[in-house]
């Protein structure tokens, strides 16, 4: 019923723009997110090792990639180009980040998400996981939009075919 | 749903798609290298490369604790621990109680790496601690461009350093290397905050131990 909705919201006279807001909010953010750590390496792989999940080679492996990634990702969908493939990756990213997070809330870890830049331990007073999480949750829904409905307006990529067909 | 695109702009897609996975390889690759440590490095005296390329007091001291601070010059928390700390650990290491090895870390940027070079500059000079202290007492804001060769020199010229050698040093920021690889033994490490500090490789409680100086003393009597 509600997915009924969303198909026909998706399909009608305002879908492909709620497709292009969502393209410019999830790229906007990835790139600004991204672009804001690449400068401080040494940090961003602070952040990711303050999480206490992956071995420390991976943490500070990953502490360097991601943030090109993130950057990737956001050019993709800013242009509008892969909007399909690059909001895939970019909900999964979410996805990851919901779970890091959550764990270090349950676990009683005192970190910033160092989503933005930052990161690494913080004084408990503060953290703020739960609104990181729905910030995250957010962008993850609209990287599912995208990933259902990819045709959307000012896209570099233009389609032949009509979506949903 | 369609994924399907026409001739032209399966080119375009193609060649930005190409494009992108170029730039976040190379760009990443860049990062990684550049923040690489070098084991050519020039090492100012007093760092052992067995302590992570930190500066080391009393290496040579038996049955004493090993300390490990890890810090960021630009780190405000890590002037506030220096103002509450720092008459303790000088003395633990002037009454040879303690062996202290100092990480100078620089993740919060560019000018850490300076204010990092240019205490191992006073390091050569055997005015470590006295830089440290003087640096933190005037502890400019972070990166707002305060801290360059000018103001470098102006803390050694208050703590009376006056050798030119010390100017060139850090002038030239010769230990900027040494710097690098100090931040990639602390990536080791698992360092993941500043300060940190270990005391026989064990992590002090930031919530009660760090900044209260009653509760620190006893936890570096070891």
């Amino acid at each position: 019923m509600i997915l009924n909705l969303i198909d026909k919201f998706a399909l009608g006279k305002y879908g492909k723009w709620f497709g292009l807001l969502s393209r410019l909010i999830l790229g906007g953010v990835l790139f600004a997110a991204g672009w804001l750590k690449i400068f401080t390496p040494a940090k961003s792989q602070m952040a990711v090792r303050a999480y206490e999940v992956l071995p420390i080679s991976l943490a500070n492996f990953l502490g360097i990639f991601l943030p090109w990634f993130e950057v990737g990702l956001g050019v993709l969908l800013i242009l509008g180009i892969a909007v399909r493939l690059s909001a895939f990756f970019g909900g999964a990213l979410m996805v990851v980040f919901i779970a890091a997070i959550s764990q270090a809330w349950a676990r009683g870890l005192s970190i910033d998400c160092g989503c933005f830049g930052g990161g690494g331990t913080v004084d408990p007073s503060e953290t703020k996981y739960l609104s990181e999480i729905l910030r995250d949750t957010g962008l993850a829904l609209l990287g599912l939009y995208l990933f259902r409905y990819p045709l959307t307006r000012f896209a570099v990529e233009k389609f032949t075919k009509t979506q949903g067909a | 749903m369609a994924t399907s695109s026409s001739g032209g702009d399966k080119f375009t897609r193609n060649l930005v798609i190409g494009m992108v996975a170029l730039v976040v390889v190379v760009g990443a690759s860049f990062s990684y290298f550049g923040s690489k440590g070098s084991t050519t490095a020039a090492i100012p005296s007093s760092v052992s490369k067995d302590d992570g390329y930190g500066i080391v007091f009393n290496a040579d001291v038996p049955n004493v604790p090993t300390i490990d601070i890890y810090e960021d010059f630009q780190c405000p928390v890590c002037a506030r621990f220096e103002a509450i700390n720092g008459i303790t650990l000088e003395k633990a290491i002037e009454e040879k109680k303690a062996k202290v090895v100092y990480h100078v870390l620089s993740f919060l940027g560019t000018e850490s790496i300076l204010a990092a070079n240019a205490a191992a500059c006073a390091s050569d000079e055997d005015k470590f601690l006295a830089f440290h202290k003087a640096f933190y007492a005037n502890q400019p804001a972070e990166n707002a461009g305060a801290i360059d060769a000018t103001f470098l020199k102006s803390i050694g010229a208050a703590i009376g350093i006056d050798s030119p050698k010390f100017a060139a040093c850090v002038d030239n920021g010769g230990y900027s290397d040494w710097v690098k690889n100090v931040a990639e033994a602390g990536a080791k490490a698992n360092v993941n905050s500043t300060p940190t500090v270990f005391v026989n490789g064990k992590e002090l409680d930031r919530n009660t131990e760090y900044f209260n100086v009653e509760a620190f003393t006893k936890a570096i009597a070891g």
